[in-house]
């Protein structure tokens, strides 16, 4: 694990602030405000496993019922992902966005996802022993 | 343990690893929302202004979705360990029995649904003779209850990994 610094604060605040440019420049420029849940989806996204890595104990192997839990919030998390990609390529489909707002709803949603999990990986407290 | 090997071919060593379980997780989680979103986009497509057929997609279209859902559901609720009736410890009370019949109904929730899908498909959309930009919704059907029976299999695959793992593990 790097050590993380001022350095990966900053930039990953930065490519936060890009993400959500981008996600509300494409509800404002065409003035369709569907977009706006893409941010809501990326941001709901990890607490299902959050959920369920507290609800289970992990280095339970006896009984498989822990790792039942944690397979659900896994199943939730991967569901909530591909929304955040598949709600944009929706609405453009059916004509309510148009495509360079899909566009820059997608890109800006995966930046967001991608700095809440960067975030995640770079700052998690160290558990090894 | 290599005697009581089937198959002539060994499983690549990283299919048993917990990384390539918990990918094979998220991956059917993530096939699951494509397909809810598949046909999610078929109704949203129909009501909108650029269907200008008079077809429009009805609560009977998400019925095979909907016996998908349940039989995947069910599927993977069971406890795969049960199934074995040859480890003497599990099936004292029939509950191997038990497990083999209610996946037998998950399996045909499932295959129900793919084949309703087929059904809604061809009786809605062939057989009259729908133009292409709405045929775009029969087609999501079937498309949709495929990612449903791609996303069981893809948990159940891994479902089963786990097993191994846990079972290296106790080596």
């Amino acid at each position: 694990m790097p050590a993380a610094g001022l350095k990966t604060i900053i930039a990953l605040s930065f490519v936060l602030a890009v993400g959500f440019l981008l996600v509300i420049l494409s509800c404002a420029l065409w003035h369709a405000y569907y977009p706006l849940l893409v941010v809501g989806t990326y941001v709901l996204a990890p607490v299902p496993n959050w959920i369920c890595s507290h609800c289970a104990n992990p280095d339970d192997f006896v009984e498989s019922s822990g790792a039942a839990v944690l397979d659900l919030g896994r199943f939730c998390t991967g569901f909530l992902v591909v929304m955040g990609v598949a709600l944009p390529v929706l609405l453009a489909h059916s004509g309510l966005i148009s495509i360079p707002a899909m566009a820059m709803s997608v890109v800006g949603g995966l930046l967001i996802y991608g700095t809440i999990i960067s975030f995640a990986m770079f700052f998690q407290e160290e558990q090894e022993f | 343990m290599s005697e009581d090997r089937l198959w002539k071919f060994n499983k690549p060593a990283w299919l048993n690893s917990v990384w390539a379980r918990n990918a094979g997780v998220y991956a059917a989680g993530g096939l699951f929302s494509l397909a809810f979103y598949t046909l999610l986009d078929s109704a949203v497509w129909s009501k909108s202004a650029r269907n200008a057929s008079s077809l429009h997609v009805t609560f009977l279209d998400w019925l095979p979705f909907v016996f998908s859902s349940l039989g995947m559901l069910i599927i993977n609720s069971v406890e795969k360990q049960r199934l074995a009736a040859d480890s003497f410890s599990y099936s004292g009370s029939g509950v191997a029995w038990k497990a083999r019949v209610v996946l037998f109904l998950g399996f045909a929730a499932l295959a129900g649904g793919m084949a309703g899908g087929v059904t809604v498909f061809v009786l809605r959309f062939v057989v009259p003779g729908v133009a292409w930009p709405a045929m775009g919704m029969g087609v999501e059907n079937v498309v949709a209850n495929a990612l449903v029976g791609l996303s069981s299999v893809v948990l159940w695959v891994s479902q089963n990994m786990e097993d191994e793992y846990s079972y290296n593990l106790a080596l």
